[in-house]
């Protein structure tokens, strides 16, 4: 569980975030959305305890990054936006160092050499047996996690864009961390490889608490509990990805589009069909062939709900002798609801 | 402990998995042999005396520990590790002692690799094998304090190139400042405090086969000064 409490951050007298509070519950995913530099890298760096918040708080399972940063960090998996890895170390050596730096068990021949000179012998040498096995079931499970079989005696360098972006999750993901926070974390990776990796947060995120952040929207929608939009440092939306867009006023749309019976459809006009019952307005009234019109239509938020729009629609188009080729209801999708947001902000 | 072995670990293997670890050790090495057996001509003088060898040490090592420490935090921060670092359960003492440690391990696999060379000299004559040993030690003091310089200043800079000028420039400085004071004759306290700074004067009696607490003390309050100074500028980056 993670709990920010108005936390602000400048650098250098700038300040990045402007007072910024939410909570994540553990077994959800919550994603932070929002244009470059409104912020969500800061509040992951202050997250993993790499800056200490200029004001407020910042509080994960229970302890405060300011406290005890090194409880948090050994908390904490992170995969940082510029993925950190050792360019001349393979890809074994470079989990046997965050194994390492993870305190995770000992490495077997370690193991070996301490228990050979341990005078209590059996135990000592069993517990060492036990902390190596469960050290080499960590990297298996996190090498298998991120599909990265065969790839244990590659050197980092030669690995694909894609292959060290699994390679740096799998680094999250190693100590099995009740926290994981992940900066962009399917940038550079194909359509496929970008599929399981969502697969993959989204099963994390089943028994961990999970923030990620994106500009890709249809992963919020793919994969998140919960989303808070970011702009300028500040919350622009926060909730659920289907909540925040009926939040929005006058969010609903009927797309429509009518073919005349005969002859053409000059005679319907914007008028007629902005006064139908349960309609707002008409946003766009376009005629597509001398027969064919198309137009959309906003419904007022308080009728959102209301089950009889298209039928009236309906009946009005086929009283007219129309026939109706496409009704369909829209909701604003995350994107224009981002671009609508943070769009706002540049007006100032 | 466990946690500066650890990054210490990792850095050795980052070193010898790359040609620049082999290649700076061979270049020390060439350069003093150079200088031993061709400057100072070790054959023709006749004489079984490494004392030139192990003086030329503190001028050889403003070269060679930068060569060793630059890339120690440039080179994190080049390929974004830095913030991986600075986010795994380590405090920042243990980050700034195991980068130390490595540093300093491969500049002690280099020293110990010039063992031949006065083990093939003490076949032409008698040495005094206490004095071999304090000269050793010597170097490994002295080699320690540079690292701990070198370790400071990449942790200031922004790349690779400007931690080894800047590593360059203030371990000449440290070592010729000794020379000063001669030079402009200057005298009494001035003279003491120049001599009291300088990496070389300090090195001077242990090339003579002397260990003086002073001196120990001024090496290895020297390490633990700039180690601390880079630790401090680790934290406080937390803040900015």
């Amino acid at each position: 569980m993670i709990e920010l409490r108005e936390l602000r951050k400048s650098y250098g007298g700038v300040e990045a975030v402007h007072g910024v509070s939410f909570t994540a519950e553990t077994g959800s995913v919550l994603g932070l959305l929002g244009p470059n530099g409104a912020g969500k890298t800061t509040i992951m760096k202050v997250l993993t305890g790499y800056h200490f918040p200029s004001s407020g708080k910042a509080v994960v399972d229970g302890i405060d990054v300011e406290e005890d940063p090194i409880a948090v960090k050994s908390r904490v998996g992170y995969l940082p936006e510029s993925v950190p890895l050792y360019q001349d170390l393979t890809v074994a050596e470079y989990l046997d160092f965050i194994a390492d730096a993870r305190g995770l068990g000992s490495s077997a021949k370690a193991g070996r050499a301490t228990a050979g000179a341990a005078e209590t012998g059996e135990r000592a040498r069993a517990i060492e047996r036990a902390r190596a096995i469960e050290r080499a079931r960590a990297i298996e499970r996190a090498i298998g996690a991120c599909g990265l079989e065969g790839f244990y005696r590659k050197k980092v360098e030669e690995l694909s864009k894609g292959y060290r972006q699994r390679l740096g999750l799998a680094q999250a993901i190693l100590h099995d961390p009740p926290i994981l926070i992940l900066d962009e974390p399917t940038t550079g990776l194909d359509p496929n490889q970008i599929i399981e990796i969502r697969e993959l947060i989204k099963s994390l995120g089943e028994s961990k608490t999970v923030i990620l952040s994106t500009h890709i929207l249809q992963e919020v929608e793919a994969i998140c509990s919960n989303v808070i939009i970011l702009n300028e440092g500040r919350v622009a939306a926060q909730g659920a990805p289907s909540e925040i867009g009926k939040a929005l006023k006058g969010e609903e749309r009927i797309r429509l589009r009518l073919k005349a019976a005969r002859g053409s459809a000059e005679g319907l006009d914007r008028e007629a069909l902005s006064s139908l019952p349960g309609l707002r307005s008409v946003s766009s009234f376009r005629a597509e062939s001398p027969a064919v019109l198309a137009a959309e239509i906003a419904m007022p938020p308080a009728d959102a709900e209301a089950p009889d729009v298209g039928e009236t629609i309906f009946d009005w188009a086929v009283s007219r002798g129309y026939k109706v080729l496409e009704l369909e209801r829209h909701r604003l999708s995350l994107e224009e609801i981002f671009v609508k947001l943070t769009s706002e902000g540049e007006g100032r | 402990m466990k946690n500066v072995l650890a990054i210490a670990k990792r850095e050795i293997r980052s070193a010898f998995n790359s040609p620049v670890a082999y290649a700076v050790i061979l270049g020390y090495l060439l350069f003093t042999g150079i200088y031993l057996y061709f400057i100072r001509g070790f054959y023709v003088a006749g004489q079984a005396d490494l004392r030139d060898y192990f003086t030329v040490m503190p001028l050889v090592f403003a070269f060679l520990v930068p060569a060793l420490t630059m890339r120690s935090w440039a080179e994190e921060r080049r390929l974004g590790t830095y913030e991986l670092l600075l986010t795994l359960p380590f405090t920042e003492g243990q980050l700034v002692l195991g980068k130390f440690l490595s540093s300093f391990a491969l500049a002690a696999i280099a020293v110990a690799l010039t063992i031949p060379v006065p083990l093939t000299a003490s076949m032409l004559g008698s040495f005094d094998a206490g004095i071999l040993v304090t000269q050793y030690l010597g170097v490994l003091l002295e080699a320690a304090a540079a690292v701990a310089v070198g370790e400071w200043i990449s942790s200031l800079a922004k790349n690779q190139v400007s931690a080894f000028v800047g590593s360059v420039l203030a371990l000449l400085c440290l070592v010729l400042v000794d020379r000063v004071s001669g030079f402009f004759g200057a005298q009494g306290l001035a003279a003491g405090l120049l001599n009291w700074l300088s990496l070389a004067f300090h090195y001077d009696s242990f090339s003579r086969g002397v260990v003086d607490t002073r001196d120990l003390a001024y090496y290895l309050s020297a390490s633990v000064l700039f180690l601390y100074l880079a630790s401090w500028g680790l934290t406080r980056r937390k803040w900015s």
